[in-house]
């Protein structure tokens, strides 16, 4: 097994208020081969988010704490880089697109501008060469008149041209891994196809690792290699996409599952919901987390804390998994 | 931006600039004092009052009168001075250069420091630099300007303090003796507006590094160097550029005002402080109508500064 | 909304700090206009310039006037200056800016915003200088100037405010069931400016404070009584002379009472002003 292009290893992340201890992501590790492409999935607010920021190590600023035991890119353990190191790597080795690309671009610089300053930043070279690189990155994505986009401001552009133009900024250095944090959320269903045309893309031609955060399952269906459900800051089933979506074994996963909407000719079943509501982060309940809303919890699921274990082909953390 | 744009903004600021010379038409030539008997002698005949009325235009139409005073302010035809008898547009270009060379280092400066403090409080928010920065501003805003000026005074003119500068004065020619007199004002309008210039900016400057694309930033790899002094600010401009045009008319008039009067020094603020204090009609209804004309001015470039400054309002 | 405010004003030791400052001048000025207090500053009691001693704590002016009981008087001068700058000029902002909010985009509005834009662009002092000539050097003739001046500042905070709230549920409920226009702004909309009107007070307060101060420094201000301006004028010919009392007299009470306001409005800004921008 060679070694995969991006190792997390037992990444907590948590905030300390006067509300208390809120643990927003509780010693999850995971793992993505090149070329491969891990879908992360879970409610709002289960943490998802958080891991990628924390992955990155752009939570520094903010007061939020995060600590891991390694955060390794093709082998290299980024967590424990000083800030200067670790800003040659942002960008470089790994690097994230958002979800609302028009308010993450820099409204006063053209597209043109933003991207030749991360080519010059990480790849050097003099203003023309940055400058056919950022080209071809524009034209690599799919633009037919990378010149037009590359003069043009943010604002100018529709919600989909502005994400294609991200994934041109987070791929013009070819990094080995990259985080889409709900890159298709805000974008229409025609668009969508497009963006994940593109993901698809560089994991084939340049064997990126594609770690995309959603909570929209059929997107990870369709883009994803493997699957990971996260609830409350843990990870609750890791299994690959057909096994997943055929087979759930985690209750909370089959719950997930059975809320999608079928839309059928016939009368279509109502809509299934899970009971109960997400607790909050600072009042998470002991043992495991989705246990007081689980139709197959026991006494032991309200106590202790199943860990990740091999079962049926996949990772459950459930004492009574699904078969 | 075009020639209708242009004239556009002129036309917007037209009923400006007709409110502000009409008011100080009022005040100043309507309200202001009669000068008929000035120029009569003891008992006066009620023919003498009538003809002095009529050569100084009391006896005309309210709206004529005003139009005359329109009329004088376009062709900058100011008349004479009441007190040397000067002509009132030799004074004030006289003045004028010297107010701006009192007041312009202290502004730059003020907004300069106001600027950079702004920018390391936001940037380092929450924090002691943060901290101190906000304390020592609401410190100096707590500082009344008169105090300033009487504190400087006396710590670096007087020889109970340094006995560095010169008291009063504007003994001007060469760049050694203009900083001689220029230092002391100049510590004082930055003393005086640091701490609002200050709170102004890190405000303005924090909501900016908030924004999603600072996030961007530095999940590329940028250095805080460059996106403090190239992204923020930029981003920043128009609410800064806001700032620094509508503050220039606050500054030089009465900035100038209160440090000429005080220092003796002979600008366009003591030209109008004098003005005042001994009713020298002509002088004052130059003053006021055109420094309004003038605020008027900055309104209308500001507007267009947007344009150059952010594509978002040229292009759209 | 309001105990929590209250709660979070409390906790601010600044804040508080400041409020206790201010109350001890406002409870001087008091005891000054019910005669308790610095009723004779006017009184030539002691030799000119002394120095502090047991018989005048702050020593004397140039005439031999005491000049603790000046200062204290001062402190009465600033607050009457204060409070009627504040409440009138308060009063006629929101007036003003109701009105143009609520008709905004229409005449009343385009008026009144003219006239904001008109009177800003007057240099302020000049303005002073002018009102108290029109005026024939009437004591109120400062106050009015201020007045006429700060009130704009007022007036578009609450345009926007109303602006705002027009557009929420409850204004279209009450234009639903047929409320004249102006009952609803001042019953249902103004009532939800208030936290933003008391910071904009306090800011008010400290300007007309400070303007007086210039304006009694360069003879523009106040005629009868005395004031920390006048004060401070007083000292700017003494300390040339080595005569300090004045000007340290002045100088740190008005310190003081603007550190007290401007800690004030800053904590009351954080406490109820749920937008907050500044922290």
């Amino acid at each position: 097994m060679s070694t995969p292009a991006l190792e997390v290893k037992d990444l907590s992340v948590w905030t300390e208020t006067d509300a208390g201890r809120s643990q927003l992501v509780d010693g999850i590790s995971l793992s993505i081969n090149a070329g491969a492409a891990t879908g992360l999935v879970g409610e709002s607010g289960c943490g998802k988010s958080m891991t990628a920021l924390a992955i990155m190590g752009l939570l520094e600023t903010s007061g939020i704490k995060a600590k891991s035991a390694g955060i390794l890119i093709n082998g290299t353990d980024i967590s424990a880089l000083t800030r200067v190191q670790k800003r040659k790597v942002l960008g470089r080795d790994i690097a994230m697109i958002f979800q609302q690309p028009g308010n993450a671009l820099d409204p006063v610089f053209t597209l043109g501008q933003q991207i030749s300053a991360v080519c010059r930043r990480h790849l050097g070279g003099n203003k023309k060469h940055s400058r056919q690189t950022m080209l071809a990155a524009l034209e690599a994505v799919g633009f037919e008149h990378p010149e037009e986009i590359a003069a043009s401001y943010p604002f100018q552009l529709s919600g989909g041209m502005q994400q294609l133009a991200m994934i041109a900024m987070a791929t013009v250095c070819k990094p080995a891994v990259l985080i889409a944090d709900e890159p298709t959320t805000a974008l229409d269903s025609m668009t969508r196809g497009l963006i994940l045309q593109q993901l698809k893309r560089l994991q084939s031609q340049n064997q990126t690792a594609i770690l995309l955060i959603s909570h929209d399952l059929n997107v990870v269906r369709h883009s994803c290699n493997d699957v990971i459900v996260m609830y409350c800051g843990r990870l609750l089933e890791k299994a690959d996409c057909k096994s997943l979506f055929s087979g759930p074994r985690h209750p909370y996963s089959a719950g997930l599952l059975s809320c999608i909407p079928k839309i059928l000719a016939t009368r279509p079943p109502p809509i299934s919901a899970i009971p109960g509501q997400v607790p909050a982060a600072n009042d998470l309940p002991p043992g495991c987390h989705f246990a007081p809303r689980c139709s197959r919890a026991e006494p032991q699921c309200l106590q202790s804390v199943p860990g990740l274990e091999p079962k049926h082909g996949a990772q459950v953390a459930c004492f009574r998994p699904l078969s | 931006m075009n020639a209708s744009y242009i004239t556009r903004r002129l036309i917007y600021g037209i009923p400006l600039i007709l409110g502000v010379t009409f008011i100080s038409f009022l005040l100043m030539v309507y309200f202001g004092p009669d000068k008929t008997y000035e120029l009569l002698g003891k008992n006066p005949t009620a023919e003498q009052i009538d003809e002095v009325r009529h050569s100084l235009g009391y006896d005309q139409p309210f709206l004529l009168r005003y139009g005359g005073y329109l009329k004088e302010l376009l062709t900058l035809d100011l008349g004479l001075s009441d007190s040397s008898g000067r002509p009132v547009s030799a004074i004030l270009s006289q003045s004028l250069p010297i107010s701006l060379a009192l007041v312009l280092p202290g502004f730059v400066l003020g907004n300069l420091f106001g600027l950079i403090l702004g920018l390391m409080a936001a940037w380092y928010r929450g924090k002691w630099l943060d901290k101190l920065v906000m304390s020592a501003s609401v410190v100096g805003m707590s500082v009344s300007f008169v105090v300033i000026i009487i504190g400087l005074q006396i710590l670096l003119c007087t020889p109970y303090g340094l006995d560095l500068f010169p008291v009063r004065g504007w003994q001007v020619h060469d760049p050694g003796s203009y900083l001689a007199y220029v230092t002391v004002p100049t510590m004082a309008l930055v003393m005086v507006t640091l701490g609002y210039n200050t709170r102004f900016y890190r405000a303005i400057m924090a909501d900016e590094i908030d924004r999603e694309y600072v996030r961007t930033l530095h999940a590329y790899g940028a250095a805080p160097s460059e996106i403090l002094f190239k992204h923020v600010l930029k981003n920043s401009l128009i609410p800064v550029l806001t700032r620094i045009m509508f503050s220039i008319p606050f500054v030089l008039i009465s900035g100038s005002l209160l440090l000429e009067s005080y220092f003796g020094i002979p600008g366009i603020g003591l030209v109008t402080f004098e003005a005042i204090t001994s009713g020298d009609q002509p002088i004052l209804k130059a003053v006021v109508g055109l420094t309004g004309v003038l605020f008027v001015l900055a309104l209308m470039i500001n507007d267009m500064l947007y344009n150059v400054v952010d594509p978002r309002i040229s292009k759209s | 909304m309001r105990q929590n405010a209250w709660g979070r004003l409390k906790s601010d030791r600044y804040g508080m700090g400041g409020l206790i400052i201010v109350a001890v001048f406002a409870a001087i000025a008091v005891c000054v206009w019910s005669g308790l207090l610095g009723q004779s500053w006017s009184e030539v009691s002691g030799e000119r310039w002394e120095s502090a001693g047991l018989a005048h704590w702050f020593g004397t002016n140039l005439l031999g006037q005491d000049i603790l009981q000046r200062t204290l008087f001062g402190t009465a001068t600033a607050f009457e200056v204060g409070l009627i700058v504040t409440i009138m000029s308060t009063i006629l902002g929101t007036t003003m800016g109701a009105l143009a909010g609520w008709y905004s985009h229409g005449w009343p509005d385009e008026i009144i915003l003219w006239l904001t834009g008109v009177l800003d662009s007057i240099p302020f002092y000049l303005f002073a200088a002018a009102i108290a000539f029109a005026l024939q050097g009437k004591p109120w003739a400062m106050h009015l100037a201020m007045i006429i001046t700060f009130w704009t500042t007022t007036a578009r905070i609450i345009r926007g405010e109303v602006m705002r709230l027009k557009q929420r549920e409850y204004v279209e409920a009450a234009r639903a069931i047929g409320l004249p226009g102006l009952t609803t702004v001042f019953r249902h909309v103004l009532p939800n400016t208030y936290h933003i009107l008391l910071v904009q007070a306090t800011i008010v307060f400290v300007a007309a404070i400070n303007t007086e101060v210039i304006l009694s420094f360069l003879g523009l201000g106040i005629q009868d009584g005395v004031s920390w301006g006048l004060m401070l004028a007083e000292s700017s010919l003494e300390v040339l002379s080595g005569h300090f009392g004045n000007f340290i007299a002045a100088g740190t009470s008005l310190f003081v009472l603007l550190m007290g306001f401007n800690l004030l409005a800053d904590a009351l800004q954080d406490a109820l002003d749920t937008r907050g921008t500044s922290a």
